[in-house]
């Protein structure tokens, strides 16, 4: 057998550095080489820093470390007889595995598993990255629909082109999406506003299921979604990638590019998408005006200096999404008959037409980031950023032409963190951090704002630090956060109210892990995390998509036949409504032992005044009558556990099992609470084919995955009781739902990815059975099914120039 | 030479913060959203039945939707509409937005301006009526209502209606109005199923 020759690109920690001078060579990379199948460490494997004159070889155990490097990225070239060869992967970090394949067949692709360094801060919290491979793999689905494959994740959605990730039973604005090291600056609340981010200009993208609140801030009380940008690779050689692709479900064509190049001291990317999709059908009729249409473009650039950093990037998103128009009615027939439809109405023939109901959103980011090395093991970052999301939601009505929403709102973060030198043993990263945000409304809707003018500024400290102590890690943190808001916002008889308030916490996190032996380890987090009432929970009023939401402090009860009175604002002072806090405690168990991977996570979630929205009956407006909800807080409770096991059953197949369960209640009340992800599992098992007939590589998977009905689902009140005023409800009545939960359904996805050399083409098959069903956490569960069978055709070319631009 | 590098470094650091600190100077404005005049919103309806003989005569119910936006939807108030035998009556609307009081809207007149957009349907108790007769035109909209205003097309819109009633008198009947929104919707032929619902009330009839 040759000797055949392993790439990986490798960055530490989070940022670039890479010296030319030799002033500072006081980097190091160390890491243990296995073998992909059966996870036995590879002995005497050449590790050779590409472009250096450093290589190693591994000793018995695997293991390898190369001091005295002068870059903190590096390019790593592994060889060792008998193992394939690859092209992949990016990752981060000291201490991982790199998993070799052996060579069975000849030349093939493998996919190399190493895992990732974990952020300062969130060591001992179980997490999970979906690298380059397989977002590209996927880049015509939403962030949350990539992320939902991983154990313990999944998506809540409104429609088809609105998905929001859901980590653990939680959502929203309870989970942090930071985007480029930036709080994603978007109208985050309710179930139909997804993060405008576009997924393929991602590198990785990670997703922490733990309270990361101490690092991240406020919002990410339930785990975050960290998309970490092109890396900017120093002397890269100028490379890039072309994609297009079909899909059948809704005609659907898109094209996407990326390219990149790294000098000496120079580096720069730019990547663009464009993706369209039509009206999509479910098994038994069209998905009328369920169509979308989307662009987004990235660039970024490196400047590097002996021990400065400057980086700057830029990206744009343009979205204008459908929302299903059968999930619009106006009249109390037609809701009856929305409710219980064998077939929505209407159901059209299919158009790439995008009517009301819709939103169309447009969301900048900029951002500058300057890294300073000042010491040897010192570091100082600066980041500032600005993001401007502009967002027009339309709806059925008069003047449809007209957004009912009109918000343009304005984030700045500016991030000061430093990075001290090792200190009594102690690794750590302490940072301040301002935040604010300024949301207007645009003049024009003709109608109450449905969300008030605000200002938000947030004031923040916070100090990580990390003790290793033999197979041992403590990791603690503490956090300061002081809020202030300033809100301005109309009544319905265009009176105008203002309220101010502001909140000052604590909170803090514990950690731990244990190499428990040589194939094993056990992380464990107590996290503790508050969040401040988003706006639009306490504020919001009015029509939002098919439906009225009140916030808390928009409605008050009363004795008459409808149950609330809209027509006065509380003051947040003079209310009840408490910020929310939450204590996560979080256990992973992970094992690695002859071929098979058990991850265990085992976690528990208190959160007091957890704040959801519920039904509360049905209202007549102008534009008929339509579902009613209200923002209501109460103490919650989530238990529940993610199991996955891979195991490679010979070198070419290997499968991967996975199970998720929440428990979760309103414990206060004792009561259930609503929209809450149920019991799923699935089986993904993959065939790696080698080299067949002309093509250099050849991958099969098939995933069957069942996912059960919600048994802790609220009781149902009927649409239609609640129309002829049989059913009265007051916001102290136990939840209800509108229907019942969807039944469980079962669903089968094939993929075939093929590669001959720059080019590689795909073919995933979702919903391959045609199967009709309905997915609980869908809003529009109500109205209609989800799209039935979906051919996804994908084809890439890559390039790279051979030479590095000096 | 150390002191010349750090005094670079410094002089990059002050550049950046000076450079947000520029940006971070924008308008911090405390306006509040800037007042909505709510078009769509109907408060008031009144349904008025005037006696065509007898100018005196008349019957007036009302729906009242108290918050627009708000919750609350409008709402029929308790009393019915009371007609006399072999009588025919007028029957007229008053539809406002009284959201603002200091600003109340008469949406009928904007209805009158879009008539092409707009149609008035019916529904009552069977035969209660000797002209028009049958139950009205919700459920088939070819049924006999006596329009007495057209849209530029030639088509009902319903502001305007007459009724006969006969010598039979009738005790909690039923008497429904629909205001239809049809925008590119409206035809001969389209019915009280076609656009929008703008309003649906439904009184308690008597004709005595």
């Amino acid at each position: 057998m040759k000797l055949k020759l392993l790439v990986l690109y490798i960055l530490l920690g989070s940022s670039l550095w890479v010296s030319a001078q030799s002033v500072s060579c006081i980097y190091s990379v160390s890491g243990k080489v296995l073998d992909m199948d059966t996870n036995e460490p590879v002995p005497n494997a050449v590790v050779q820093v590409d472009g250096v004159e450093k290589y190693t070889t591994t000793d018995f155990n695997g293991n390898f470390k190369i001091d005295g490097l002068c870059s903190e990225t590096n390019t790593l070239i592994f060889s060792s007889i008998g193992y394939a060869d690859s092209r992949e992967e990016h990752d981060h970090g000291a201490d991982f595995r790199f998993y070799l394949k052996q060579e069975v067949t000849g030349l093939e692709e493998v996919t190399i598993e190493a895992e990732r360094a974990k952020q300062k801060g969130t060591k001992t919290i179980a997490q999970v990255t979906v690298g380059k491979t397989e977002i590209a793999n996927n880049s015509t689905q939403s962030l949350a629909a990539v992320l939902s494959k991983q154990q313990g994740v999944t998506f809540i959605s409104t429609g088809n082109n609105v998905q929001l990730p859901v980590i653990h039973g939680l959502y929203g604005n309870r989970i942090l999406v930071l985007n480029n090291s930036l709080k994603h600056g978007f109208q985050n609340w309710g179930t139909d506003h997804a993060p405008e981010i576009d997924i393929t200009s991602a590198n990785s993208i990670t997703v922490i299921k733990g309270a990361a609140g101490v690092r991240y801030g406020p919002e990410a009380l339930g785990g975050a979604i960290v998309v970490e940008p092109n890396p900017l690779l120093l002397n890269n050689p100028l490379n890039g990638k072309l994609g297009t692709g079909y899909e059948t479900n809704g005609r659907g064509y898109n094209a996407n590019f990326k390219i990149e190049q790294g000098t000496e001291n120079w580096s720069y990317y730019a990547n663009g998408k464009y993706i369209r999709v039509g009206d999509r059908q479910a098994p038994n009729y069209n998905l009328t005006n369920t169509g979308k249409e989307e662009s987004a473009f990235g660039l970024g650039a490196l400047y590097h200096l002996d021990k400065w950093d400057f980086k700057v990037h830029y990206s744009f998103v343009d979205q204008n999404l459908a929302v299903l128009r059968a999930s619009f009615v106006s009249s109390p027939e037609a809701i009856r008959r929305a409710f219980n439809a064998e077939t929505p109405e209407p159901a059209n023939s299919l158009s790439y037409s995008i009517n009301p109901p819709n939103q169309a959103t447009q969301h900048h980011l900029g951002k500058a980031e300057i890294n300073w090395w000042y010491s040897e093991t010192g570091k100082l970052t600066l980041i500032g950023g600005v993001q401007l999301n502009k967002r027009d939601e339309f709806d059925v009505r008069r003047n449809s032409e007209l957004p009912i929403i009109d918000l343009d709102l304005l984030t700045y973060d500016y991030q000061l963190e430093w990075k001290h030198p090792k200190w009594k043993g102690l690794d750590g990263l302490i940072g301040v951090q301002y935040f604010s945000q300024n949301n207007d409304n645009n003049p024009g809707t003709q109608t109450t704002p449905f969300i008030p003018n605000y200002n938000t500024d947030r004031f923040s400290a916070f100090a990580v630090e990390s003790l290793d102590f033999g197979k041992n890690t403590l990791e603690a943190g503490i956090r300061f956060d002081f809020e202030t808001n300033d809100v301005r916002g109309r009544e319905t008889n265009q009176d105008i109210f203002r309220d101010n308030y502001s909140f000052t916490n604590f909170t803090a996190s514990l950690g731990y892990v244990r190499q428990l032996s040589e194939n094993s380890i056990f992380r464990s987090n107590l996290g503790s995390a508050w969040r401040t009432p988003n706006v639009a929970e306490l504020f919001s009023f009015g029509q939002e998509g098919f439906r009225l939401i009140y916030g808390m402090l928009r409605y008050t009860e009363t004795d008459g036949p409808i149950p609330i009175d809209t027509s006065e604002v509380t003051l947040l002072e003079e209310s009840d409504v408490e910020p929310e806090r939450g204590v996560k405690f979080i256990n992973e168990l992970e094992i690695n032992k002859n071929g098979n991977s058990h991850n265990l996570t085992v976690y528990s979630h208190y959160i007091e005044n957890f704040i959801f929205d519920r039904p509360i009956g049905v209202s007549g407006t102008i534009r008929g009558p339509t579902t009613a909800f209200i923002y209501n807080q109460v103490d919650a409770l989530f238990l529940g556990m993610d199991y996955s096991w891979r195991r490679a059953w010979t070198k070419q197949i290997s499968g991967t099992f996975g199970i998720n369960y929440l428990w979760s209640r309103n414990i206060g009340d004792n009561e259930p609470l609503i929209n809450q992800p149920p019991i799923s599992t699935s089986y993904e098992l993959q065939w790696d084919q080698g080299k067949w007939w002309v093509f250099d590589s050849s991958k099969w998977s098939i995933r069957p995955s069942y996912t059960f009905e919600q048994f802790q689902a609220p009781r149902t009140v009927t649409i239609g009781s609640l129309i002829d005023g049989t059913s009265l409800l007051t916001p102290d009545a136990e939840i209800f739902d509108f229907t019942d939960p969807p039944e469980g359904y079962f669903l089968l996805d094939l993929s075939w990815n093929l590669s001959w050399n720059n080019l590689s083409a795909g073919i995933r098959v979702q919903n391959l059975l045609n199967t009709s069903y309905r997915d609980y956490l869908n809003e529009l569960r109500y109205f209609a099914d989800e799209p039935g069978r979906n051919l996804i055709f994908s084809l890439n070319y890559q390039f790279k120039s051979k030479k590095a631009m000096k | 030479m150390k002191t010349i590098e750090l005094f670079k470094n410094l002089r990059l650091l002050a550049l950046l913060f000076g450079a947000i600190t520029i940006v971070s100077c924008s308008d911090d404005d405390d306006a509040a959203p800037e007042e909505e005049n709510e078009l769509e919103v109907i408060t008031n309806v009144s349904l008025v039945f005037t006696n065509t003989a007898d100018a005196t005569d008349v019957v007036t119910v009302s729906a009242v939707d108290p918050d627009g936006e708000g919750i609350q939807g409008l709402q029929e108030d308790n009393t019915a509409i009371t007609l006399s035998l072999n009588a025919t009556y007028r029957l007229s609307f008053v539809i406002l937005n009284a959201l603002d009081l200091d600003d109340v809207e008469d949406i009928g007149e904007e209805i009158e301006e879009e008539d092409d957009e707009h149609q008035f349907f019916f529904s009552f108790t069977q035969d209660a009526f000797v002209n028009p007769t049958g139950d009205g035109n919700v459920d088939t909209a070819s049924d006999p209502i006596n329009y007495e205003d057209e849209d530029d097309n030639g088509n009902p819109l319903g502001l305007s209606t007459t009724w006969t009633t006969g010598a039979t008198p009738v005790a909690g009947g039923n008497f429904t109005a629909r205001l239809q929104h049809q925008p590119d919707v409206k035809t001969a032929t389209s019915g009280a199923n076609d656009g929008d619902t703008d309003f649906n009330l439904s009184f308690v009839l008597n004709i005595q």
